[in-house]
């Protein structure tokens, strides 16, 4: 092992735990990468990154750590936008990048087994040529890990119609925050009879356990595919326009609107295609399945369109204009650094048939703030991301920022919908946690991390508000959860 | 006040510029970092990041850590330079990001700093020195050492070192890189030095000056004459500007802006008079586009910059655009095609080139997977960096299909380093440049006219 240029002990002993080249950090300049991941207001150093190459690493470490009581947390692409990576108690972070094995493919199960740093594109390039693929597409796929996805139960332009991420979860190897390992569901077979563990585990954020070993589901191509980009004067025509296609009983497998700041950054940025800068809002439609009937749904979604006064309508020509017009809307948060410094993205769920109020609402905070909104929305399940825009060389935009985001979500929750779709609460949403549920009710869900968690070392400080009266309430339940 | 806002307020970042760490002009441009937002898109893309997955290795982290210094928060140390130094400038992450930072230029210009924070010592900054200060900016000395090389290889020398094991005493990427040497012929240079205008041998479209490039005017002079050769094919009167030297992307890469600039001036100044400039080298032709970057605090001379890199193209694109003939001759070949960086990452020049091949007969091109990944050449990288550039030459490598005689490509530093990599991994596959096809096919056209004639 190469000499460190450290005397901490506990960085000592960790690096005698990784075995690998290179897999330990603790110098500033090396730490300061990690200080944050997609969500940047916060930002703190790790005491050091480990990089384990297997399962028994990754036990063996977290062993160490509660035994010796350093924080630590796991950490995939950092591309999260809540900030559940960010090491806000000088976590010794957990990096999985190195795990990113494919381990097997089973079509005839359709599942493969995947380490949890693989990227999850990959797992779709890596199947396609036997007609396969994987469906949770967040728009960061090019680069998120599927531990990550797990952990955030990421969803996608494609969830709509094929579920989130828990929807394609058959089974999980996890490390327990005492440092055994488990395994949930091994077999892959879906509802296994008692608790739902995986349901549990996935969506949870990084503060159950760490994700080593992930069973998925695959499924088949779709024999036929059809784009549709539709140019709309009026949000509100756009919006009716996407309920009348979900009452005309068309369940399109991706249904996204972007409004007028959204279009005016992708078409400044890498991957523009040409929108009109003029139109208030554009929907971009997908509908895939068996080739029969995929005409008859696009004539009806033409139809919707025409009759919601579209100004121009058309159908992907072939699989490179399809491909430009995705890269177009999946770029789109990245889109906003072409017209602003930093921005915010938000994640509300809300009524579809609420979407014109609540953009007029966010419209108001954009004013009352003084920042542009830029909207982008899974329209198809009322999924919206506002992002607001901002500079935070300018003394006060942060905090200005951080207060319209929250009043966004305010709308969110006032209309009858969420505080997150599925970029999860990490440390962004944790104070909104309120918006929706009780004292009580947060308690009940911190009873349950203490079954897993108990001496709460894994990735604190998230997803919970910083705790009220809850935190003298201990559980009675103090042994961790074995298989 | 809430949690948070305390956690703003001692979050806030810095903006002083007295903070900064860069003490020497030219510093990196803060306009450039303000476009990321750290969305983490660029990762996968990032060879380095690949290899290690450690963030520091990535473009984000890199864009991070250069930022950090001009707050403050770190210096320009060893440990800075690092992850700047091992960046293969490919200009990957540039494609990928969705806000266009331009993570290429950043990382130049850091570099500048740390070459003047701290002089490069050691036998890496000897080498450096000889082939930067002493050796690719002076033509005469280029020749002559194409003249020792050609020496070494004609006179025994090369069987002698390698029969007596005086190679086995060489470092061992010198010894990959003595092992594929091409044989050295005249450079163009020389062997047009008499020919003010090189005549267009069908009828004149016009003229256009052609940079040669400094390396690859000794190493690769038979691809500066296939260019040439091309170019005058297509009705091109072709000019070689005398005052040209190298372009200095290797001096840039290394941190040494300020020969950069002083060759940059000799190159607008030598190509004053042109209309269009053409470059058969990837490498360069990114170069040269670049220049204005060079002169970002002398606005005279980033007009003059402007002005010339406007006219600068790349011999594929060129001839994609202004037309050229397809040759009728067939070259029964199974090829595959590799993205150079500074061609497909940094000029977005991709088809061209393929359609160029396509357009022989007798071609058969097999797709190569991520065909836009860098082979490790970078320059002097694969010398200044032998470890990463090894290991992601293997992983290029793993690419390259295994059915296929040749591998075809648009810059001679790729050329030398997949010739490395086809040797070391047992391949047999002849790495080509893509104009030396089509020169081919022409003579092919030519013999055949001719055997006609004599009938
Ligand atoms: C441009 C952009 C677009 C995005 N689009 C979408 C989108 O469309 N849909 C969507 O859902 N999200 C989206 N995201 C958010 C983000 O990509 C997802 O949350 C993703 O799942 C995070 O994966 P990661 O590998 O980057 O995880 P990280 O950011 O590294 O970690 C996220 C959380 O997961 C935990 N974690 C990571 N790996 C493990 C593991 N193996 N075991 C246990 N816990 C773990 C971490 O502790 C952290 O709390 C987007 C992000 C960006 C930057
Ligand atoms: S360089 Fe571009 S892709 Fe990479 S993190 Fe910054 S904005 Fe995102
Ligand atoms: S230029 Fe290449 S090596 Fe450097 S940061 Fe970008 S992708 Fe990585």
């Amino acid at each position: 092992m190469p000499k460190l240029k450290t005397k901490d002990k506990h960085i000592k002993k960790l690096a005698e735990i990784v075995k690998g080249p290179n897999s330990i950090l603790y110098l500033k300049e090396d730490l300061l990468a990690y200080d944050c991941d997609g969500f940047t207001i916060h930002k703190h150093l790790p005491k050091a990154v480990v990089f384990p190459k297997d399962t028994e690493e990754v036990a063996a470490i977290v062993k160490y750590c509660d035994a010796n009581n350093l924080p630590f947390l796991a950490r995939g692409a950092g591309t999260g936008l809540s900030g559940g990576a960010i090491p806000l108690n000088g976590e010794v972070i957990i990096s999985l990048v190195r795990m990113k094995r494919l381990i097997s493919v089973d079509t005839e199960n359709r599942r493969a087994v995947v380490e949890p740093g693989f990227v999850n594109l990959k797992l779709t390039n890596s199947i396609s040529d036997r007609g396969y693929y994987y469906a949770p597409d967040p728009s960061s796929q090019y680069c998120c890990t599927i531990g990550g996805n797990v952990a955030e139960n990421a969803g996608g332009a494609h969830c709509l119609k094929y579920g989130v991420t828990t929807n394609h979860i058959l089974g999980l190897e996890v490390v327990l925050p005492n440092g055994e390992i488990i395994e949930i569901s091994s077999d892959g077979i879906p509802d296994a009879p008692g608790y739902d563990l995986l349901g549990i585990l996935t969506g949870s954020e990084g503060t159950l356990g760490i994700v080593t070993k992930i069973t998925v589901r695959i499924l088949k191509n779709p024999e036929e595919k059809q784009t549709v980009l539709a140019y709309f004067d009026k949000v509100s025509d756009g919006s009716h326009a996407v309920s009348d296609i979900i009452s005309a009983g068309i369940v399109p497998a991706a249904l996204e609107m972007m409004d007028k700041i959204a279009i005016e950054a992708v078409e400044a940025a890498a991957f523009p295609v040409g929108h009109p800068k003029d139109i208030e809002a554009l929907l971009l439609i997908e509908v895939d399945g068996v080739s029969a009937g995929i005409d008859e749904q696009i004539n009806q979604i033409l139809e919707v369109c025409k009759r919601r006064n579209v100004r121009e309508v058309k159908v992907a020509q072939d699989e490179q204009e399809r491909g430009r017009w995705w890269a177009n809307r999946k770029t789109g948060f990245g889109a906003m650094g072409a017209i602003s410094p930093d921005y915010l993205v938000q994640d509300g769920v809300i009524p579809r048939s609420k979407l014109p109020e609540v953009l007029g609402r966010i419209n108001q905070i954009s004013e009352e703030f003084g920042l542009r909104i830029a909207n982008i929305f899974h329209a198809g399940d009322g999924n919206l991301h506002p992002l607001v825009l901002f500079d935070a060389k300018k003394p006060g935009d942060t905090d200005k920022a951080l207060k319209a985001g929250s009043a966004c979500l305010k709308v969110c929750a006032d209309v009858g919908g969420s505080i997150t779709g599925e970029h999860g609460v990490g440390i962004e949403k944790k104070e909104e946690m309120r918006f929706i549920f009780s004292d009580e009710e947060i308690m009940a869900q911190t009873n349950v991390r203490e079954v897993f968690n108990p001496n709460n070392l894994l990735n604190a400080g998230k997803l919970f508000p910083t705790p009220g009266r809850c935190i003298e309430m201990k559980s009675d339940v103090n042994e961790p959860l074995s298989s | 006040m809430s949690v948070r806002q305390s956690d703003v307020m001692k979050e806030a970042p810095c903006t002083n510029q007295s903070l900064s760490n860069y003490l020497w002009d030219d510093a990196p441009d803060e306009n450039k970092w303000a476009d990321c937002v750290h969305c983490g898109m660029c990762l996968e893309s990032c060879p380095t990041y690949e290899q290690t997955g450690q963030e520091q290795h990535s473009p984000r982290g890199r864009v991070h850590l250069i930022k950090s210094v001009a707050e403050g928060k770190l210096e320009v140390n060893e440990q800075f330079m690092d992850p700047v130094n091992q960046c293969l400038d490919c200009r990957a992450c540039t494609t990928a990001c969705p806000a266009d930072v331009d993570v290429g230029g950043l990382i130049e210009e850091a570099r500048g700093q740390i070459r003047q924070a701290m002089p490069l010592k050691g036998w890496k900054g000897r080498l450096s020195k000889f082939f930067l200060e002493d050796l690719f900016p002076h033509h005469n000395r280029l020749h002559t050492f194409g003249g020792v090389l050609k020496f070494y290889q004609k006179s025994g020398m090369q069987k002698l070192v390698r029969h007596t094991g005086l190679i086995n005493v060489m470092p061992n990427h010198l010894v990959e890189m003595e092992s594929i040497m091409p044989e050295v012929k005249v450079p163009v240079r020389q062997k047009f030095k008499d020919e003010k205008v090189i005549k267009a041998k069908k009828e004149e479209k016009g003229t256009v000056a052609f940079l040669t490039g400094c390396i690859m005017d000794v190493m690769f002079s038979d691809i500066n004459e296939s260019t040439i050769n091309v170019l005058t094919h297509n009705g091109n009167n072709v000019t070689i500007p005398e005052q040209q030297t190298c372009c200095g992307a290797l001096h840039v890469h290394a941190g040494d802006r300020k020969t950069g600039r002083k060759l940059a001036k000799q190159n607008i100044e030598a190509f004053k008079d042109a209309d269009k400039v053409i470059v058969n080298a990837a490498g360069c032709g990114c170069m040269i586009k670049d220049y204005p970057e060079l002169f970002r605090e002398d606005p005279e001379w980033k007009e003059k910059a402007e002005e010339f890199s406007a006219k600068v193209e790349d011999v594929s694109k060129y001839l994609h655009d202004t037309g050229y003939e397809k040759p009728r001759s067939e070259i029964n070949t199974r090829l595959t095609y590799h993205d150079a960086c500074h061609l497909a990452h940094g000029q977005g020049i991709r088809e061209e080139p393929r359609n160029i091949l396509l357009d022989i007969p007798g071609v058969e091109m097999v797709h190569m997977p991520n065909a836009d990944r860098c082979c490790g050449s970078a320059g002097i990288y694969n010398i200044t960096n032998p470890e990463m550039a090894g290991a992601v030459l293997e992983s290029k490598m793993q690419n390259v299909p295994d059915d296929v005689e040749m591998i075809s490509m648009g810059n001679p530093g790729c050329m030398l380093q997949m010739a490395i990599g086809a040797r070391k991994y047992g391949r047999n596959q002849k790495v080509v440049h893509t104009i030396q096809l089509l020169d081919w096919a022409y003579q092919k056209d030519a013999q055949s006219e001719q055997g006609r004639g004599d009938d």
